[in-house]
């Protein structure tokens, strides 16, 4: 049979259940007749995550600076690299945390504490060095081609538990390096493409979902207007010998007055309690915009979305380590303890998978650029570091090492794709039968490459 | 950077080479599963076998079948469909009703509804010929262009930017839709269309050949040069880059073949050698694309483009020329500046230094002076220590006043010679300003292609590695398919146009059965071949494989018209079915695969959003003149406010700028496909968003508001029960049922709240009406409307 771009009427998804995806699992929370794209479906196994939170650091974040500890660059501080430049010692103390006894630098305090949460893998390493490649292949796990976007590859497998919210929602993603195309759909269906909130650069609290309700006619006469248009496509149902695509507009009317009314209400902070908002730092004065983009987050998964990237931009420290860098990770670290505490305190940590990174790390040695007088580093594609919390997921585990000084992964390396078959696998989808077929070929956002690593498993 | 792709290119070449081989994997498996005598030979990699793959003999006519309703059939497309359903026990049902019929033929051919007097014309007509005579009347306005049209674009991935990470608008890529539109209208030979895209730059010359035509297979060659790119890419790694897009899109758009599969090894399924994508490669590198000069950071690999107009070159000639006097008198304004600051300098230093002496004058005066007064005070007796420094006054305090009148002397040269070039600075920067003031108009410009200087073959890349040059691949085309009648190709030539000849050849099995089965897919909702971008082994095996033969053969002897095919077809007897159904039909073949019956169609975004813009009235049919995306020029899409990548527009939707990632919302819901992705086949989703999209949107309430205000302006409509009926001729192309109308005007009487505003809520109620009308699945579907 083919998989290419269908009809996907509930006959084709029928379809495509007997070809490798399980049994159709029907009606999810909404109990619909109707099995639209966003239908959840049966994983290849059990999965131990069910949901996906990705917390997408734009630019590279440091991981000498952070979490990949090196007493030996500390020593060798100001001594000739084996590249250009001269060694940078990390300009900030590192000590051990949790009963894992965790090394993390006091640039992240609130994060420290959740140490035996985190599964911190220190030994990643990706294709290019280039932010415009790196960017896309870490999102679609390819730059050479247009290719569907990780969400929306997870979509297209699972599905999602609440057909009135979206499935797949990005929260102020960038407009460069690749911009849309890193949560498009592209040869998927457009279905599975992320729903934006908001860009890059905008706060969050601005932003909005758009087409949420009738601002003309308002909600009794859209209500109406929905009333009527249902009257006549029941009417033609009759009339076409319930004709399944009538029934899909049917089903999808339904589901759009359930989605404008359930989306404004998990978009609302003002239902959390004045705790929660002081746990995130929402009001607080570098964490208010990145604590509201943790906090959205914790609800749109809590409330059934399957696949949340969030983003936080200028993790790109060629230059000002030492002023830029406390900045951004005074703007996360508090948010993003909070939702690994948020989440566990609602039990719902153990199912849902947390992942932390950058396109790529950083090199140990400084770099000055003209004009500019603080350090910095340039990018490591060769090593880096990205952690991983919640569902399935060791907690308290450092995975893979880098050299002593941390110029590239030596031991237990593990590659973006390797990373995207384990998030798949943790999401109980096999990597190589997560395919689709386009123009002839069966495509997997693996390609073919991908181990799942077994180590980072519980 | 480019070296840094360079090897990861190596990379990709392998990682293709592997999926392709996982595939198979995956296929062999599948097969060795079944039973041996089920297994399917043609998935068999034996050459011998994969050479008698059904799509790869050349299509031929076998006759139409028997049959034993014979009053039935309209054709001989009838004989073949009703050949198959009695085979398989399927009773046809019954014909579409006029107004059905009327409807979907609107939609399909030039994608607009009808007016409520076009409906009624029709169904009024008793002649037998009155279907012929309404197919010709749609086939021959300048509407079907821009619905087929876009069916084109969507296979060949047109784009008004670059798409990639770097994503670069294109200003000039627009004239290649203009051409396709006006192509279509002009039933232009299909074996043309192609060798204009390919070649059209290389098609001889014709002393009988007016210029616009020129102009026009100059602008078809666009083809090759809008594909995704990476500017800030480039050498050979960039240049394969876009050649083996370009042998992708040909290929797959005309012959329905995945031949860049071969860029690293023999095609796992497909007769395709290594050496024949080389020997195609060879062909594009010998090519040169003419995008544009995006002359700009992140962008390495400026082009030529084409100028257009009857004197686009006279005038891109004038206004290169004046940028050259813009440049030389920018650059004389520079060295005049120069000069300026130097002599500015030169005087300053001048000026320090008389200032100097001017102060070791006064000094030397004062020295003088005390000298005189210590020669006074030496006979006094409070005489202090300063004597002795007096005493050792400079002793060559002579020159210092004839170095003083030097330095002034210099210093007034300098300030005539500053004042001088002051005025004429200032006069060669009023020429530089007057200059840029009178830029003379450009010319529209195209995209184009055109042969490089030095054409040339290629040496294979073994595994893809370009650093790993293998044999020498001449020049070709896929050796599987020979076509003897086409000449050897011109070594001082790319071989483009050989290439165009070959993939246009009567030999070649795949370009007719591929472009006949993409007009059947846009008529049915299918095509024969359901892979209609696939015909290779992978591909799916055709429903009715004679009777694709039966059209290909009739379309190359009927001069590859494309219009008469959709006639033959619009004109057949299963075209014009209803959309009912019967239990056994269903039980037997569910899917209508066999066409039994009409399969309600979804209309595509374009035509739902035209229909709503034509319901209000607002729908302006005249073509715009270019794309908004002239006016933003070169530059990088992330920076463009996202409004003005979309302005507001009442034109047909195909005229809307398609910049790659970011397609008007209304697009995105309603499954407009990738622009970076060769999609001849849409997928067709029904979800919430779209349903948010009609319910909620500003462009759909002020639609509804427009149609509203049109509606109660409409003259022939005496009260609200004649309105309603308008509202559905205008929505569904029919009345309104009597049930339809007591329903409407109970919900207008319900949102009419008398004693506010009469006026005002009586337009709001009609409004809402039609975002009512709007958002049913009968305004977005092709179903049956009843008699």
């Amino acid at each position: 049979m083919s998989l290419e771009p269908e009809n996907l009427s509930r006959r084709n998804w029928l379809k495509l259940g007997s070809c490798g995806f399980g049994s159709l699992a029907l009606a999810g929370l909404t109990g619909q007749g109707h099995a639209g794209p966003q239908t959840p479906r049966a994983p290849h196994f059990t999965p131990r995550a069910k949901r996906m939170i990705f917390l997408f650091m734009n630019g590279g974040p440091s991981q000498q600076d952070t979490l990949d500890y090196k007493p030996k660059l500390f020593e060798e501080d100001g001594k000739q690299g084996k590249n250009k430049q001269k060694l940078l010692a990390p300009l900030w103390k590192f000590s051990q945390h949790g009963k894992s006894g965790l090394w993390i630098s006091e640039l992240l305090p609130h994060l420290a504490k959740q140490a035996d949460h985190l599964c911190v893998v220190n030994s990643m390493q990706t294709d290019s060095r280039a932010h415009p490649l790196a960017i896309p292949q870490l999102h679609t796990g390819s730059f050479q081609f247009v290719r569907p976007s990780l969400g929306a590859w997870v979509l297209y497998g699972l599905g999602s538990p609440n057909q009135n919210l979206p499935g797949y929602v990005t929260i102020k993603p960038t407009r460069t390096f690749g911009g849309p195309s890193n949560y498009g759909n592209a040869f998927l269906p457009s279905a599975y493409q992320a729903t934006r909130i908001g860009w890059e650069g905008q706060p969050v609290k601005d932003a909005k979902i758009g087409n949420l309700s009738n601002k003309e006619a308002g909600p009794e006469i859209s209500g109406k207007i929905l009333d009527l248009s249902q009257s006549m496509n029941r009417r033609l149902l009759q009339r076409s010998g319930r004709d399944p695509e009538v029934q899909g507009v049917i089903d999808s009317l339904n589901l759009s007055n359930n989605m404008q009314e359930a989306i404004p209400q998990v978009l609302d902070l003002a239902r959390e309690s004045p705790e929660t908002l002081k746990l995130y730092g929402v009001g607080g004065k570098d964490t208010d915009d990145f604590g509201r983009q943790c906090l959205l987050a914790r609800q749109l998964v809590e409330s059934g979305v399957r696949f949340v990237e969030i983003a936080n931009s200028g993790w790109d420290q060629h230059s000002a380590l030492d002023t830029a860098l406390p900045k951004r990770c005074r703007e996360v670290d508090q948010p993003i303890a909070a939702l690994l505490i948020d989440l566990e305190r609602r039990g719902l940590l153990d199912d849902t998978l947390v992942f932390w990174g950058g396109e790529f790390g950083r090199q140990p040695e400084t770099q000055i650029l003209s004009g500019k007088v603080a350090v910095g580093r340039d990018h490591n594609a060769a090593g880096y570091t990205i952690w991983m919390a919640g569902g399935g997921v060791r907690g308290g585990l450092v995975h893979g090492t880098t050299d002593d000084l941390g110029y590239e992964a030596v031991h237990d390396k593990v590659h973006l794709h390797d990373l995207h078959a384990t998030m798949l696998h943790l999401l109980g989808l096999d990597h190589t039968k997560l395919t689709y077929r386009y123009g002839g070929r069966d495509f997997r956002l693996t390609n073919i490459h991908g181990h799942v690593v077994e180590g980072l498993l519980t | 950077m480019a070296w840094k792709i360079l090897l990861h290119e190596g990379g990709r070449c392998l990682s293709i080479g592997s999926a392709c081989l996982l595939l198979l994997a995956a296929i062999t498996s599948k097969a060795q599963e079944s039973t041996p005598e089920s297994a399917d030979p043609e998935l068999s990699p034996d050459k011998d076998k994969r050479q008698r793959h059904w799509a790869f003999q050349p299509p031929r006519s076998a006759g139409a079948p028997k049959v034993s309703n014979t009053a039935w059939s309209r054709s001989f497309i009838d004989s073949y469909i009703l050949a198959k359903l009695e085979e398989n026990d399927l009773q046809p049902m019954a014909d579409a009703s006029r107004a059905t019929l009327v409807r979907r033929l609107y939609f399909d051919l030039i994608g607009l509804p009808p007016s409520p007097r076009q409906v009624q014309s029709f169904i009024d007509d008793p002649a037998p010929d009155a279907v012929a005579r309404l197919v010709d009347h749609l086939l021959a306005s300048p509407r079907f262009g821009e619905r087929w049209g876009r069916h084109w674009l969507d296979v060949v991935r047109f784009a008004e930017s670059s798409g990639r990470e770097f994503n670069f608008t294109y200003p000039h890529a627009w004239p290649y839709r203009d051409y396709v539109i006006d192509s279509f209208n002009a039933d232009k030979p299909y074996d043309r269309f192609i060798c204009e895209q390919i070649a059209g730059d290389l098609l001889p010359e014709d002393a009988y050949e007016a210029a616009e035509d020129r102009e026009d297979r100059l602008v078809a060659t666009s083809m090759l040069s809008f594909g995704t790119k990476r500017h800030n890419s480039g050498g050979m790694a960039y240049r394969m880059e876009i050649v083996d897009d370009q042998i992708d899109i040909t290929c797959r758009a005309i012959l329905g073949m995945t031949v860049a599969c071969a860029r690293c090894h023999d095609h796992k399924f497909d007769p395709i050698p290594t050496r024949d994508y080389y020997s195609l490669a060879g062909i594009f590198l010998s090519t040169e694309p003419l995008y544009g000069t995006i002359q700009q950071k992140y962008s390495n690999n400026p082009t030529d483009l084409l100028p257009l107009g009857p004197k686009g070159v006279e005038l891109h000639a004038a206004a290169e020329e004046h940028e050259k006097t813009v440049g030389s008198s920018k650059k004389s304004r520079d060295e005049k500046k120069t000069e300026l600051t130097k002599a500015e300098e030169a005087k300053k230093e001048v000026a320090k230094r008389e200032s100097a002496l001017e102060e070791t004058a006064k000094k030397e005066k004062a020295a003088k002076k005390e000298v005189d007064v210590k020669q006074v005070a030496e006979k006094s007796p409070d005489a202090g220590p300063e004597v002795v420094e007096v005493k050792e006054a400079p002793p060559e305090q002579s020159t210092t006043g004839e170095e003083l009148k030097k330095a002034t002397g210099e210093r007034k040269a300098l300030e005539e010679k500053i004042a001088r070039l002051k005025t004429e600075l200032a006069q060669l920067e009023a020429g530089v300003v007057e200059l840029e003031k009178n830029r003379p108009a450009r010319p529209p410009y195209a995209m184009s292609a055109r042969d490089r200087p030095d054409p040339a073959d290629t040496k294979v890349a073994i595994r893809g590695e370009l650093s790993q040059p293998g044999d020498l691949a001449p020049r070709g085309f896929l050796t599987a398919f020979p076509a003897p009648d086409v000449p050897a190709i011109d070594p001082g030539q790319s071989g483009r146009l050989q290439l165009a000849k070959w993939m246009t050849s009567r030999h070649n099995p795949l370009s007719a059965r591929v472009v006949v089965n993409r007009v059947w897919h846009h008529l049915f909702g299918r095509g024969l071949v359901e892979s209609v971008d696939n015909f290779g082994i992978t591909g799916t095996p055709p429903s009715h494989r004679e009777l694709l033969d039966a059209m290909a053969v009739e379309f190359m002897d009927d001069g590859w018209s494309i219009k008469r095919t959709v006639r033959r077809i619009v004109l057949s007897r299963t075209y014009q079915l209803n959309c009912a159904t019967n239990e056994k039909n269903q039980k037997i073949d569910p899917e209508n695969r066999l066409l039994w019956r009409s399969t309600p169609r979804r209309l595509p975004v374009e035509i739902i959003r035209d229909a709503v813009l034509a319901v209000s009235g607002q729908l302006e049919l005249e073509p715009p003149a270019g794309s908004p995306v002239t006016a933003l020029g070169d530059q990088l899409v992330r920076g463009v406010d996202t409004k003005k990548l979309q302005p507001p527009s009442n034109h047909r939707s195909i005229y809307l700028p398609v910049i790659r990632d970011y397609a008007p919302e209304m697009f995105d819901r309603f499954d407009f496909p990738s622009s970076s992705l060769v999609s001849g086949k849409r997928a067709v989703t029904n979800v919430p968003s779209q349903a948010l999209f009609l319910r909620n949107s500003e462009f759909v309430a002020g639609q509804a508001k427009h149609a509203a205000r049109r509606l109660l302006a409409d003259s022939s409509a005496a009260d609200d029960a004649g309105r309603i009926d308008l509202a559905l001729r205008w929505t569904f192309s029919r009345p309104a049922t009597a049930e339809e109308r007591e329903e409407a005007l109970k919900f207008l009487e319900q949102i009419r709240n008398p004693g506010t505003e009469v006026d005002d809520r009586d337009a709001i109620a009609w409004a809402a009406l039609f975002v009512s009308l709007f958002s049913t699945a009968e305004f977005r579907y092709l179903v049956d409307i009843g008699e």
